[in-house]
């Protein structure tokens, strides 16, 4: 038999955000126009992982808004505030809470608008999908819209802004003792991986992902960044490797810089493991790099219990593994 | 709204009207028509073409650098080289040790040393071939102990080791006394790319105000403008940064990529230029995942719990910091992984070297460190005959106890939860581990 | 410079070119059809795939020279009355879609298979688009979107 089996686990956690007393911020501008459609002004880029879909939907949400009447507008010197780089996976979890205190602070200014309207207490009431009720009512009382062309109508305050900081004071420089980061994101991934004892190729068979996102805002947005993270997991383990000759580089061309394809990534199976933070928006945390952290010791701890033999050095290519394997067999360490 | 009824089992809605619900994302209807705009997709009445000419050897003495073929071709709008830079010629995330265009030395085979601005791109590509290079080569630093080696020339003035940091906690020699296993292993990690799939790009033109206006492709047009400004002699006020919709970042686009030189063709020339980088300027160019060498030793009682971690991890920045003393430094803060490790001596070293530089990359050092901290979990997990998975249970961090650097987990602590969710599937699913 | 008349999405475009240039360079640049992208100009990444007389082809490597007389189809050209294609529906609602770089490309290479294989299985979808490059979703909810439009059983 010349393919064998392996399963093996990895396991990781990551701080959330900057740590090390690095500035460490979100912050966004929110406005509802006379019709009740609202603007987001978030400087939270979105490199397509869906910040931008998070922030309507906390603004949504915080505001009693319908998700459709939300344009988030994207980052920009000009006319959105500084909302610190989306890195560190802290987007969701810093901006998210960024936004929620602007979103809440415009929930308030409108309902107590409503309140005079309608003569009750602004505690009274409550939105949901761009309708105001009165609390435990099934029917609505009034619109948003109707409640913001009159907040437009009377000159009042009809926008707001939310700033949060999550910097966190550096560790000790000499042991590093502290509290490195506001909070930790946490998961665990099975790797399934079949080798060829003869030409030292690995394949992946499966993947499962169990990942903390503390509250999935967006459970398709977290799936798509788990399995996102673990197919370049698996490019990592296995193929992708800038190569340079004397420091020049020879990978220069996708031709030589090998990436997985579809037929490359196994099917990826999401566990989203929901442990409340209770210093995330709604209880997230932020996951786009602990979905991707785990899955490359998990696929060297599979190799291992495949063909008993431990890489060392990464990527486990064909040659590498194939040579470990040969060094095995010389040692008389190897059983085909 | 419409939800695909596979979404997911594992968050319902609950309470809340939107959290919790997978709405489709905002910008996706609009990518999958193919009418969203990132940068290379925009032009402009007058718009220039840019491109870059990189030095393509790592390490030497600038001697001269000639561009008077290059300007006779024909729809060249303009060549520029260091000495045309109107600001300061440094920038860089955390020191300032990176050049705009390379002035003195060349410290990578990808430093940029002149830009051209063209009609086409055509002209540009054939105007950057003609520029002649004069370069007087330096013995090259490529590898970590050459890095470490005290006679090696220095690559900066500040010598090639840049920071060191230290994670201490508990005795070691107590945590070495009380183990019933030790593994020792040393571990190397390589340079990869983030390959997005849209290249790094600028649009860069002066609004009718008299603003500089750059639309890139960025994670972070704040610290862009923090950095453009200075080395283009403008107040910050006169730099707009405006984030285009972006094809992938994986923290490759937290770094200045064609922002600077967009920003300066466009002052040059006083028309509008599109700097968009080829698939090669991207994968030699700008920062990648840093390669590591992590020698580690780590002990457990024959329960399965951990006693110490001792390790020393070094990380190749290249020729450029970026964030890499930051993410060596996270590399040294993970080094113990999820797990309750009562001691710890832990050593990073951020190194200078030719090759080309690091900085943040999905993973940011943890990456690395995972690699290192979980093979010696299996290995441990081996030699005591203890299941991988019930290695993980016995010493995961829990609510009440605390990280390598001290830190009491509070009830967010999610890792058990995690390693217990892939117990579960495998029991499920009835997979078993071949050799534990 | 020659003058080419090129039938797209079924309109015929006049156009002033260099035989040499590539059809990609073409569409995006003379014809402002930007929904083709240009992901590495060499052959290697498939986002750039249009359809010609049909098949998916990578338009950076073609000559416009090359494509006279025949049809283009490129992602502008999906939309039916105004109406998204169901691939277009299926990627945005399925999660197919993150950046959205390769995504044109990929939609263009899942309309060619399901022209020709109405009803493809897994294995045929991950085929039809392994040129394609994705670095940001893992394939797995591309999969799952094609497989939503061909409306065959999503695992
Ligand atoms: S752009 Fe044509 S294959 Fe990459
Ligand atoms: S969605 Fe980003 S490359 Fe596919």
């Amino acid at each position: 038999m010349t393919k064998k089996r392996g399963l093996g686990v990895g396991s990781m956690f990551y701080g959330i955000g900057y740590g090390f007393n690095r500035a460490d911020i979100g912050s966004a501008y929110i406005e509802m126009a006379d019709d009740g459609t609202t603007t987001v002004y978030s400087g939270a880029c979105d490199m397509g992982q869906g910040i931008m879909t998070v922030v309507a939907q906390v603004a949504a949400e915080v505001v009693g808004a319908n998700i459709d009447t939300i344009r988030v507008v994207a980052a920009d010197t000009t006319s959105t505030p500084d909302a610190g780089p989306t890195s560190g996976s802290r987007a969701t979890f810093v901006q998210g809470i960024a936004v929620h205190e602007a979103a809440s602070d415009l929930h308030d200014q409108l309902m107590q608008t409503a309140a005079g309207m309608f003569e009750c207490e602004k505690d009274e009431l409550e939105a949901h999908n761009g309708d105001v009720y009165l609390k435990d009512a099934n029917s609505p009382i009034a619109s948003l819209a109707e409640v913001a062309a009159r907040v437009h109508l009377l000159g009042g305050r009809c926008a707001s802004w939310g700033w949060h900081d999550n910097s966190t004071a550096d560790v000790d420089p000499a042991t590093s003792q502290g509290d490195a980061y506001a909070s930790y994101g946490w998961a665990s991934q099975l790797a399934e991986v079949e080798v060829d004892t003869e030409t030292g190729h690995v394949k992946v068979l499966k993947i499962v992902s169990a990942t903390d996102a503390g509250k999935a805002i967006n459970p398709v947005a977290v799936e798509g960044q788990i399995q996102g993270g673990a197919a370049m997991g698996v490019g990592y383990a296995l193929y992708e490797q800038h190569i340079l000759d004397e420091g020049v580089p020879r990978t220069d061309s996708l031709a030589f810089y090998l990436v997985p394809t579809s037929m490359d990534v196994p099917e990826i199976q999401c566990e989203i493991v929901e442990v409340y933070d209770p210093k995330g928006p709604f209880g997230a945390k932020g996951i786009a790099e602990p979905a991707t952290v785990p899955t490359t010791p998990a696929i060297l701890n599979a190799i291992y219990d495949a063909i008993g033999i431990r890489i060392t050095d990464t990527p486990a290519t064909p040659e590498r593994v194939f040579q470990a394997i040969q060094e095995a067999r010389a040692r008389g360490e190897f059983k085909d | 709204m419409a939800q695909p009824e596979n979404a997911t089992s594992a968050a319902q809605s609950g309470p809340y009207d939107w959290i919790g619900s997978s709405v489709p994302k905002v910008d996706a209807l609009d990518k999958a028509l193919g009418i969203t705009q990132y940068v290379g997709d925009m032009q402009m009445p007058g718009m220039l073409h840019a491109r870059i000419r990189w030095s393509g050897v790592p390490h030497a003495i600038i001697r001269g650098i000639d561009t008077s073929e290059a300007v006779k071709v024909p729809g060249v709008r303009a060549v520029l080289t260091a000495g045309d830079i109107p600001g300061i010629n440094r920038y860089g995330l955390a020191v300032q040790d990176q050049r705009v265009l390379a002035d003195d030395k060349v410290r990578t085979a990808a430093d940029p040393v002149a830009l051209v601005a063209a009609d086409t791109e055509q002209a540009a590509e054939e105007a950057i071939t003609k520029i002649k290079l004069d370069l007087e080569p330096l013995r090259p630093i490529l590898s970590i102990e050459d890095a470490l080696d005290p006679t090696a020339p220095s690559i900066h003035e500040s010598g090639n080791l840049f920071t060191r940091t230290t994670v201490r906690k508990g005795d070691l020699d107590q945590g070495v006394k009380e183990s019933d296993v030790i593994v020792e292993e040393t571990y190397r990690t390589h340079l990869m790319d983030h390959m997005a799939m849209e290249t790094e790009s600028s649009l860069a033109y002066m609004d009718p105000t008299g603003v500089l206006t750059i639309i890139t492709s960025t994670q972070y047009p704040y610290r862009d403008r923090r950095q453009i400004a200075p080395a283009l002699n403008l107040s910050m006020n006169k730099v707009r940064v405006v984030q285009a919709p972006i094809g992938g970042g994986f923290g490759r686009k937290d770094d200045i990529t064609s922002e600077i030189h967009a920003g300066l063709l466009a002052l040059k020339t006083q028309r509008p230029v599109r700097l968009v980088y080829t698939r090669r300027d991207s994968l030699i160019a700008n920062t990648k995942r840093h390669p590591m060498l992590m020698k580690f030793r780590t002990g457990a009682r024959s329960d399965g719990r951990l006693t110490f971690v001792d390790a020393d991890i070094y990380g190749d920045t290249g020729a450029y910091l970026s964030l890499g003393a930051f993410v060596i430094k996270k590399a040294g803060i993970h080094a113990c992984g999820p797990y309750d490790v009562p001691n710890i001596r832990v050593d990073t070293h951020t190194l200078y070297t030719n090759n080309l530089s690091s900085g943040a990359m999905r993973g940011f050092g943890v990456l690395q460190a995972a690699v290192a901290h979980e093979s010696q979990m299996d290995q441990l997990a081996h030699r005591l005959g203890i299941s991988p998975i019930d290695i993980r249970l016995i010493n995961t961090l829990k609510p009440g106890l605390a990280t390598g650097t001290g830190q009491v987990m509070d009830e967010g602590c999610g890792i058990e939860a995690t390693v217990l969710r892939i117990k579960e599937y495998m029991e499920s699913h009835d997979l078993r581990f071949t050799r534990s | 410079m020659e003058h080419y008349s090129l039938k797209i999405n079924g309109h015929v475009y006049e156009t002033g070119a260099e035989p040499f240039e590539s059809l990609l360079d073409v569409l995006r640049e003379k014809l402002r059809l930007t929904g083709s992208k240009k992901g590495c100009d060499e052959g290697e990444c498939g986002s750039c795939t249009v359809l010609l007389d049909g098949k998916p082809v990578l338009s950076c490597i073609l000559m416009v020279s090359d494509v006279r007389d025949r049809e283009v189809l490129t992602v502008e050209g999906l939309p039916q009355g105004g109406e998204p294609h169901p691939i277009q529906v299926e990627m945005t609602e399925r999660g197919g879609i993150q950046c959205g770089y390769c995504t044109p490309g990929i939609i263009m290479s899942a309309y060619a298979l399901l022209q020709e294989n109405p009803r493809p299985s897994e294995d045929e979808i991950r085929f039809a688009i392994a040129g394609n490059i994705c670095r940001c979703t893992g394939y797995s909810k591309i999969v799952e979107a094609l497989q939503a439009a061909a409306g065959t059983p999503i695992r």
